[in-house]
């Protein structure tokens, strides 16, 4: 959206990224001195945490961050076709979706927690039940943004393809699909924290490894700054996602900045 | 020939919202012969496209029957092209690719060298050379049009129904346009339904004008356009038989465009 080609517009930006820089060192100034000066013991400080990070970094945070990872892309990897496929199919059998409405609705009102020491029992220690949580998640915000994506495409143009002879099949992929894409994009953007979120949140309830795991092992010892290590390994995660996802919907998307 | 292409017995369309019945169209009659082409014109809400909807089988009628090639309309018609009032064109393909859409459904599969060479030809026919890859946001209205037109015409229909096809257009284009379409039509021996505002584009291009009546809608009158062809669409508004008619049906119309406007 941000056309930012004028020259007036650029050195706008480059003020706001000063502006930014300078805040951050502030924060992270401000804190690094209240540590030293007044007490580390409940806050830890941003030196400590960087130097564990970086202790960490040699010492399996690798790893880690791969677990967490492979749990979050395996369960995208089913939830968003499947969320995609069903709301694309359901956004198109209004009657169907009436019917299954209440279940649909009852399912997504579990809060996602509680479902976690289900999958344990179901599922065993290892991978699986975090990937089926992250699959339950973003199948469920997939589904939903890609069904009301279906509702807003004009019925004159779902006739004026149907008159062109599109078959049932040729109107999912050549019109109901490439319409919602959008809609799908921003599904996805919701849906990828959300992954990370419940990977995380299944760790944290028992796990041998990942980033949730990490982060109980140091809270169990009242090791601040090893909570706050793993919080900042979560959030620079977070915002890596964040930033993939606003490119590839910036390429996706070319048609709609016109 | 046994029947005509297309035909309207006492057919009418009403709408209920809510509790209230809303008629949009009285009993009309029409018979459009085969490689006919015939102009609507009248106030809006007369009517007009309601009855484009219902011969391309999008819309049944309240009563009535009507037939097409002999066989009644239940279902899509498919051997019309449709060129609607509102912009359907794809946004997220650029101006070649909504051009050549019809061509890559199975029903009217084309290879794709096939179909590069159709796109080419109707580029050229609506003028949008250089314009293939932009998108639809890109476009002015008028060109939009001229892409929709250019989609309807690539998979060859028999019949074409077209909903204010040119009114986005600037005068002198329109002109360009009547052109093309009446060389289209005569070339590929089609049936045309075409809706207007426009009186001097109706006579201009149609062998029969049908004026309609101000809502509920009714046909008032049928005149049949006796200017000879191929017309010169650039210069046929100067000859005096044009002025005449113009005259005679404006009469009629203009009735009806008040009545639009007390309202």
């Amino acid at each position: 959206m941000a056309g930012s080609n004028s020259g007036a517009a650029a050195s706008g930006q480059g003020n706001v990224l000063l502006w930014r820089g300078l805040l951050l060192i502030t924060l992270l100034g401000g804190w690094e001195a209240y540590g030293r000066l007044v007490s580390e013991a409940w806050f830890s400080r941003p030196m400590l945490i960087f130097a564990r990070i970086l202790t960490w970094a040699g010492d399996g945070l690798g790893g880690h961050v791969a677990i967490t990872l492979a749990e979050m892309l395996a369960g995208l990897a089913i939830g968003i076709p499947l969320g995609t496929v069903f709301g694309l199919v359901l956004g198109r059998l209004p009657v169907a979706a009436g019917i299954l409405r209440p279940i649909i609705f009852g399912l997504y009102s579990i809060p996602l927690v509680t479902l976690a020491p289900l999958f344990i029992f179901w599922f065993g220690l290892g991978l699986t039940p975090k990937i089926v949580l992250v699959a339950i998640v973003t199948f469920f915000l997939l589904f939903f943004t890609t069904f009301a994506g279906v509702q807003t495409i004009d019925r004159e143009m779902i006739d004026s393809f149907r008159l062109l002879g599109a078959s049932r099949r040729e109107m999912l992929r050549k019109l109901i699909g490439p319409a919602c894409l959008a809609w799908i994009l921003s599904g996805i953007k919701v849906a990828l924290p959300y992954s990370l979120i419940a990977a995380v949140v299944g760790e944290m309830l028992l796990a041998r490894a990942g980033l949730g795991y990490l982060l109980m092992q140091a809270s169990q010892q009242i090791d601040m700054t090893g909570m706050f290590a793993a919080l900042f390994v979560l959030m620079a995660a977070g915002v890596a996602i964040g930033e993939t996802v606003n490119f590839i919907e910036r390429r996706a998307l070319r048609w709609r900045n016109l | 020939m046994a029947h005509q292409l297309i035909e309207l017995k006492d057919i009418s369309k009403s709408f209920q919202r809510e509790q209230t019945i809303i008629a949009a169209l009285s009993p009309v009659n029409l018979a459009v012969r085969r490689e006919e082409f015939v102009a609507f014109v009248g106030p809006s809400g007369c009517g007009k496209s309601t009855i484009l909807n219902m011969v391309a089988g999008l819309l049944p009628p309240t009563t009535g029957q009507l037939s097409y090639d002999g066989a009644p309309v239940r279902d899509l018609n498919r051997r019309v092209g449709y060129m609607t009032q509102k912009d359907t064109l794809l946004p997220w393909r650029n101006v070649a690719d909504n051009i050549g859409a019809p061509l890559e459904l199975a029903c009217h599969k084309t290879g794709k060298t096939g179909r590069m060479d159709k796109i080419r030809q109707m580029v050229e026919l609506v003028g949008l050379k250089g314009f293939e890859k932009h998108f639809p946001g890109e476009l002015s209205g008028g060109m939009r049009r001229r892409v929709a037109l250019a989609r309807m015409l690539i998979y060859d229909p028999e019949t074409l129904l077209m909903d204010e096809p040119f009114g986005a257009l600037d005068a002198q284009l329109k002109l360009v346009m009547h052109d093309e379409i009446q060389r289209i039509v005569s070339l590929g021996h089609k049936t045309v339904l075409f809706v207007t505002h426009d009186l001097s584009e109706a006579i201009a291009l149609a062998d029969r004008v049908v004026v309609f009546s101000s809502r509920p809608g009714q046909i008032k009158i049928v005149r049949d356009i006796d200017l000879p062809r191929p017309r010169d669409v650039f210069r046929i508004r100067f000859s005096p038989r044009f002025t005449e008619l113009h005259e005679e049906l404006w009469d009629e119309l203009k009735d009806e465009v008040k009545k639009g406007t007390d309202t």
